[in-house]
């Protein structure tokens, strides 16, 4: 699913000169695996992320993705791959506010290539796999709690159903019963056969996964 | 290439509501502003050009020097100087004009369309040749009958509108058109005057006129007959019967009259170009302040712009983290481009149909009030504005461009927006 070699991302960073939060990375993820990216705060995690899932393209070295060669990309094409074949779910949900949930799982539709009809019924069952009901849709995600919120970010990661599922500290702003609750949805998903990269600090969300791989001084071990 | 952008664009609206009001709403103004005041300009523009000085653009009117040169005889219209005067390239042809050069009155005692009239009037008649006026004639020949018949007569369109407008009003005569003037008959006595002593030498010449017409061309204070009419009553009162007071000369296009104009300067005499400098300066003086006008509007639109740059500016700052999301999901940095423009857009459809449809229920609401409360006076227009349809169409594409230029650089920011950094926890 995932083969990466040699991935160098640096920041120049004004005072402290340049730092190099990525120095040599390789990764390879086979289908179906679930695999925890741990590491301190700051070690390159999120960055990491990004670069495996086209969002970040100032890096060197070489990614592939679901048989996708990421380097040197161009704007629309990545934009294609992270509509089609990843999705992100992040820490602090990052849903749109003042629009009903239904609306915010079904947002990569509205930059899909070829968006398919009948998008609310899509969007529905992507909540159902979720665990939440069209009542859950209706409603703005302000009147939602947290666990909720969460669900509907990963409603909408899964609507594309894409191949991939890189998740930021997905329970990072949960409680510990609600963080249980999220993990045993990703086992459950991961059973399915999706693929999961997860960036964590807690050791529920470590035990879940397949393989654990610890980011420090740039290199993942 | 990518999905409907729309749904979110009808979000994004919705949910800024106030802010997109208030944008939209400045751009209305301005719009509203510019198509009215345009569509006045080109309203009362063209009552200058066509009601009040008349000006035909390929016509010169020429008239003799004022200071003749003696023995070489230029300076003056003869026959020997209108056939050179058309024989100049680009005259398609030469009118000759031939001034009554006797004094004349008339004295009119009877029923005047209805009502009993008594009135002396001093008139000035001037004599063209037929084809000159030929198109506005509406009754007979118009050539010299002979002196015992009505002589015809073609009335000026501004006297007329000038009649019906103050004189008649004012004393309770009834309104007259070219056509009911028509067939009207009234006396004339040449050589004969209220203000001037006539010359001893020649008794009065008793005649009649017959209204045969209107035109434009047609002399503004007085009557104009058929030149051979002219030349006889000039020769019946011993009077110059046979120089020319003036050369209408009709070019084959009005560009080439500014050569015409150069030529017949050249020959010693002189172009009586009155009407058309008034014609221009107040058509100039129009112009220029419908364009103030229209300058002060597009200010007010490109403040709109502005006020749209600053309130999308402030949106897309505070959308940073949801345009991240859409990058994540799939947007490329062109749909986010295209997201903000079109919101944009749809706010410069909405202010520019709007400012347009403000500006129309203006003119049209203006006009309305100018007909029952603004008294008759000549010239009076049945409208002041003119609403062609490149105006309309021009408002909602100005507010559309006004919208659109606004939202430019904010769009450009949008679409650099680094989701890496935006959504990083
Ligand atoms: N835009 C940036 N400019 C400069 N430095 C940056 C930028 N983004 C990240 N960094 C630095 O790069 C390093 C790695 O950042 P990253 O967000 O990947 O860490 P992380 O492992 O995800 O940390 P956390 O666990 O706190 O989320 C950090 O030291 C951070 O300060
Ligand atoms: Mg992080």
């Amino acid at each position: 699913m995932i083969d990466a070699r040699q991935l160098e991302r640096h920041y120049d960073d004004g005072a402290r000169g340049r730092l190099a939060v990525l120095d040599g990375v390789s990764l390879t993820v086979a289908d179906g695996e679930f695999v925890a990216i741990v590491g301190r705060s700051g070690s390159g995690k999120s960055t990491l992320l990004h670069v495996l899932g086209g969002l970040d393209t100032d890096y060197r070295g070489q990614v592939t993705v679901a048989g996708t060669r990421l380097d040197g990309l161009a704007d629309a094409a990545l934009a294609r791959f992270r509509n089609e074949t990843v999705g992100f779910v992040f820490q602090s949900f990052h849903l749109m506010s003042g629009v009903s949930a239904l609306e915010n799982v079904l947002l990569p539709a509205r930059f899909a290539a070829n968006p398919v009809g009948a998008l609310h019924a899509r969007a529905q069952a992507a909540l159902a796999r979720v665990g939440l009901t069209a009542a859950h849709g209706a409603r703005a995600p302000g009147q939602l709690s947290g666990g909720e919120r969460q669900r509907v970010a990963i409603a909408r990661a899964l609507f594309s159903s894409p191949r991939l599922l890189l998740c930021d500290e997905p329970t990072g702003n949960l409680d510990a019963a609600t963080a249980d609750e999220v993990v045993a949805l990703f086992k459950t998903l991961n059973a399915g056969g999706l693929t999961i990269v997860a960036v964590t600090h807690e050791e529920r969300l470590r035990s879940a996964a397949s393989r654990v791989l610890t980011l420090a001084g740039g290199k993942l071990s | 290439m990518s999905g409907s952008l729309w749904p979110l664009v009808k979000l994004s609206l919705a949910r800024d509501r106030r802010s997109a009001l208030s944008s939209a709403f400045g751009l209305a103004v301005g719009v509203a502003s510019l198509v009215f005041f345009v569509s006045l300009g080109l309203g009362v523009g063209a009552i200058v050009r066509e009601k009040v000085f008349p000006v035909d653009s390929s016509l010169v009117e020429v008239v003799p020097a004022q200071l003749s040169f003696g023995l070489l005889g230029g300076g003056t219209l003869d026959e020997a100087t209108v056939a050179r005067l058309s024989a100049l390239p680009g005259v398609e042809r030469a009118f000759k004009k031939m001034n009554v050069r006797a004094p004349a009155v008339t004295i009119y005692r009877g029923d005047f369309f209805g009502r009993p009239l008594h009135m002396g009037l001093e008139v000035l008649a001037v004599g063209v040749e037929p084809d000159f006026v030929r198109g506005d004639v509406l009754l007979g020949e118009f050539v010299d009958p002979g002196p015992d018949k009505p002589i015809p007569a073609i009335a000026s369109t501004r006297l007329l509108e000038i009649y019906n407008k103050s004189f008649a009003p004012q004393r309770s005569l009834p309104q007259l058109s070219g056509q009911l003037l028509t067939g009207f008959i009234f006396p004339i006595d040449f050589n004969r005057s209220f203000v001037t002593s006539t010359p001893q030498s020649a008794s009065a010449i008793p005649s009649q006129a017959q209204l045969v017409g209107v035109s434009d061309r047609g002399l503004l204070a007085g009557i104009t007959i058929p030149l051979e009419a002219a030349r006889r009553i000039n020769a019946a009162a011993n009077l110059d019967a046979k120089t020319f007071t003036g050369v209408a000369l009709k070019a084959t296009d009005p560009s080439r009259v500014p050569g015409i104009v150069a030529a017949v300067k050249a020959m010693g005499l002189r172009v009586d170009d009155q009407e058309r400098r008034m014609s221009e300066n107040a058509g100039a003086a129009v112009a220029i302040s419908t364009s103030s006008l229209a300058l002060l509007s597009v200010l007010i639109c490109l403040l709109a712009a502005f006020n749209i740059a600053h309130a999308f500016s402030a949106s897309v700052r505070a959308r940073e983290k949801e345009l991240g999301v859409m990058r994540a999901v799939g947007a490329s940095r062109r749909a986010l481009f295209r997201l903000v423009l079109v919101e944009a857009l749809v706010l410069g459809v909405v202010g520019g149909v709007l400012g347009t449809a403000l500006a129309l229920a203006a003119s049209l609401g203006l006009d309305l009030a100018a007909v029952h409360l603004v008294p008759e006076f000549p010239f009076k227009p049945d409208s002041w504005f003119q609403r062609p349809v490149w105006l309309l169409g021009g408002g909602v594409v100005l507010g559309v461009l006004a919208a659109v230029a606004g939202a430019w650089l904010p769009a450009r920011r949008a679409s650099r927006t680094d989701p890496a950094r935006v959504l990083a926890g």
